[in-house]
């Protein structure tokens, strides 16, 4: 059973003369083990939206479902990890150990399970297991998101959702958060991810949502999403594509360094011979 | 302009951040600076705008010595600094308002204030939000209306630390775009980001790792540095796959890889050589 939104509209202070719509009437289906971007500008409602997924926001039209369940029920909650773009927001115990405990505990899991699930956590984030035992607030900015993904990966949800997960990271912290994600989708659970780092995220994401004042205006493949070029390109993608419009019959998908040097190669290969060209795909 | 003689700075709680730094920032110059996460990048910005003084050594910037108290209102008139995240930076009610503060704290006076809130609306192109509140700006109008409250009190230099990266990537171009013409009219420029994309055409780079100054240069000398990588800082994707193909015997001259589209024309020349 995947999340479900039907018609959903939102607004802030709601019915007082600050009213401020954020959402108007989104239609959505996200399936386990998606990898999904939600893009658009800074007031769009990117991050309202993910707010509705585990209920700290309610719909004032239409319905959120999470495999047919109220997404403020306790089950629900469990099915969907949320990550916030500040984690030093979303921290508030002594040590690294007991923050990610504060969740399963909740849960009821016993102490026993918890710690093996603490440990488990702590390596699919790529922290070493010292940090247990320090204060979450003299960690870095990127081991801090990390502990933050930790926290939330421990109840093992279906769904992960995340506000901006890379933004402030350093290249290296960057790679470390996408490589840790890869993982988790390719472990079948939903990676849902608000963001605006198209370089970085690209070559992940399996469908793109694109926002505008409160409305969905695009949802499809990261391909089509390219070929529309509704916003700018990431440089390979972009220099891809004038390729293309100039007559150089290349793959219009190829957004990655290794893609287009794979695909500039096969080009110069056909010239040299004399064929005839044609795309590998989507052509 | 702007020199670091020594210059050593650790946090009061003993975390290094700064270790020996020389440095000499040109009058008119474009400064790139990179590093990670923890490398010393936003501890340059303060030592260079006199907002933190060095711990050893050090910092002139225009003949005044950021350790002289006295000296402090006169390197506020001459560096602005512009950081990361734009609404912790107003304090004006409206766009005008924010903007005022700070010739006023400069004690000029009214006439002059309400020209330099002008031409520094103007140069950001903000005329038309003049009367909204701050907080109601878009990120990319917000950063933008940031740096117009450094613009009204006409410094000679002003210090971007990561102005960007909390920005989508239209926004993004934007702001970088406004900085880039300021730098043509002549004022002096350090600009610090994770992204090295952003410096292709900057006059200089530094490159930060663990307090101290890496790898200095061109552009293009930066970007063919064995180093770079070494440091995890991954190279502008044009400039990775000009470096890939050139190693199948595909070169791609350094301005071709300034843009996407001259990179795409230069391959259209190399491939039909009409």
């Amino acid at each position: 059973m995947p999340i479900i939104l039907e018609n959903v509209s939102f607004s802030y202070s709601r019915k007082t003369p600050l009213e401020t719509p954020a959402l108007r009437e989104i239609s959505l289906r996200i399936e386990k083990g998606e990898f999904v971007g939600i893009l658009g500008e800074k007031g769009a409602g990117k991050s309202t939206l993910t707010k509705l997924f585990n209920g700290l926001l309610r719909p004032e039209a239409g319905t959120v479902r999470i495999d047919g369940l109220d997404p403020s029920s306790k089950e629900a909650k469990r099915r969907i990890g949320m990550v916030f773009q500040q984690a030093a927001d979303q921290l508030f115990c002594r040590t690294v150990y007991e923050e990610i405990a504060f969740g399963l505990l909740n849960f009821g899991y016993s102490k026993r399970e918890a710690e093996e699930r603490i440990y488990e956590a702590i390596d699919s984030v790529c922290l070493d297991q010292a940090a247990l035992s320090r204060d979450p607030f003299s960690l870095s900015g990127g081991e801090m998101q990390r502990v933050a993904l930790a926290s939330a990966l421990a109840l093992r949800p279906d769904y992960l959702v995340l506000d901006e997960p890379i933004t402030g990271l350093d290249p290296a912290g960057k790679k470390e958060i996408l490589d840790t994600l890869r993982k988790i989708k390719n472990m079948g659970t939903a990676v849902i991810t608000v963001t605006h780092n198209l370089k970085g995220f690209f070559p992940l994401l399996e469908r793109v949502v694109l926002i505008k004042e409160g409305r969905i205006t695009f949802q499809g493949s990261r391909e089509s999403y390219l070929e529309k070029g509704c916003v700018p390109l990431p440089p390979i993608a972009s220099m891809m594509k004038e390729l293309r419009e100039r007559g150089i019959p290349v793959n219009p998908a190829a957004f990655t360094v290794e893609d287009a040097l794979e695909e500039i190669l096969r080009v110069k290969s056909a010239f040299e011979k004399g064929s005839s060209l044609t795309a590998t795909e989507g052509n | 302009m702007i020199r670091l003689e020594k210059v050593s700075y650790s946090y009061p709680d003993g975390t290094p951040a700064l270790e020996n730094i020389n440095l000499t920032i040109k009058k008119g110059e474009f400064v790139g600076v990179i590093g990670k996460n923890g490398s010393g990048k936003s501890t340059l910005a303060l030592q260079l705008s006199g907002l933190l003084k060095p711990g050893t050594g050090r910092v002139v910037i225009r003949g005044m010595d950021t350790r002289d108290p006295s000296r402090l209102q006169g390197i506020r008139k001459f560096v602005g600094v512009v950081f990361q995240n734009p609404e912790t930076q107003f304090v004006g009610r409206t766009v005008e308002e924010d903007l005022a503060f700070g010739p006023e704290n400069l004690c000029l006076p009214p006439v002059e204030i309400r020209r330099c809130v002008d031409m520094a609306l103007a140069e950001t192109e903000l005329e038309k939000y003049r009367h909204r509140s701050p907080k109601t700006l878009s990120g990319g109008q917000g950063q933008c209306a940031a740096l117009a409250g450094i613009l009204a009190m006409r410094p000679e230099c002003l210090i971007f630390d990561e102005v960007a990266s909390m920005l989508d990537p239209e926004s993004g171009i934007a702001v970088l775009e406004t900085i880039k013409k300021l730098h043509k009219k002549g004022k002096t420029i350090v600009y610090i980001t994770h992204n090295l994309e952003e410096l292709h055409d900057a006059d200089r780079i530094l490159v930060m790792e663990k307090g101290k100054i890496k790898i200095e240069g061109d552009p293009e000398s930066v970007f063919s540095d064995v180093f770079l990588q070494d440091l995890g800082l991954p190279l502008p994707s044009l400039i990775e796959l000009a470096a890939n193909l050139k190693t199948h015997g595909v070169i791609i001259p350094w301005e071709s890889t300034t843009s996407p589209q001259n990179f795409a024309e230069e391959i259209c020349r190399l491939f039909l050589r009409t």
